[in-house]
């Protein structure tokens, strides 16, 4: 699939993802719940295949809300806040962990972009929700790392 | 650039955990305001009543809620 139409398609279902999430912007956890959830693509049997698919994603993310909220003394049920998003009113607007994504995964390239490339740019942060929720989960997130560029970009 | 790395996602009660904290507080506050004021118009509240109540300007409420809360039917009182 062409990079432009995949990014296009990622950036509509995130938006769906960052509402059901109740945030008032599209962030790069929302980006890669939206590369699981596209689950007959490339990216999304990768992640399939390595037990991330979208609901162990989604659950990875619960618990590092909870966990977060908790160190704070805040008890939350995470999954019991998440409502159904209606299409007339999507979240919107990138927030900045999805421009840091997109700059980490896709500047410097030489050849074209590919899918790959977007997944990537969201594991490459070092800090935030992503990496929180993997490490939670016991992922290894530079070995995830070195996955996709043999599996997906190599 | 988190000087120690392994800093930057241990959960300990550190500085990682404070940040994602805050994060997870918004999130939270975003959530509870939606449901918030949700209840508030089902229930015959007027913009300015809500906004008042937020302490944000009615203006402000209605750009953030007014296309949420007609697509979700609440029949919406005028402002």
């Amino acid at each position: 699939m062409a990079f432009d139409k995949y990014l296009k398609m990622i950036l509509d279902r995130a938006a769906h993802e960052a509402t059901a999430d109740g945030a008032t912007t599209v962030e790069a956890e929302h980006l890669l719940l939206a590369m699981a959830e596209q689950s007959e693509t490339d990216v999304g049997r990768f992640l399939a295949g390595l037990g991330l698919g979208h609901v162990a994603l989604r659950t990875a993310l619960d618990r590092e809300s909870e966990q977060a909220l908790n160190s704070v003394g805040v008890s939350l049920d995470a999954a019991a806040q998440r409502r159904k998003p209606d299409s007339s009113s999507l979240a919107g607007q990138l927030g900045n962990s999805v421009r840091h994504a997109l700059e980490r995964g896709l500047d410097g390239l030489h050849g074209a972009p590919r899918p790959g490339h977007l997944l990537l740019g969201v594991l490459q942060a070092e800090v935030g929700r992503v990496p929180r929720a993997l490490a939670l989960a016991g992922i290894d997130r530079a070995a995830l790392i070195g996955q996709v560029r043999h599996a997906l970009l190599g | 650039m988190v000087a120690n790395m392994s800093e930057a996602t241990r959960s300990d009660g550190g500085p990682a955990d404070a940040l994602a904290a805050v994060v997870a507080l918004r999130r939270l506050a975003d959530q509870l305001e939606n449901t918030a004021v949700e209840q508030a118009m089902r229930s015959g509240w007027s913009w300015p009543d809500v906004a008042e109540a937020l302490g944000v300007t009615r203006q402000a409420v209605h750009k953030k809620h007014a296309k949420r809360l007609a697509a979700a039917g609440v029949a919406l009182r005028r402002r």
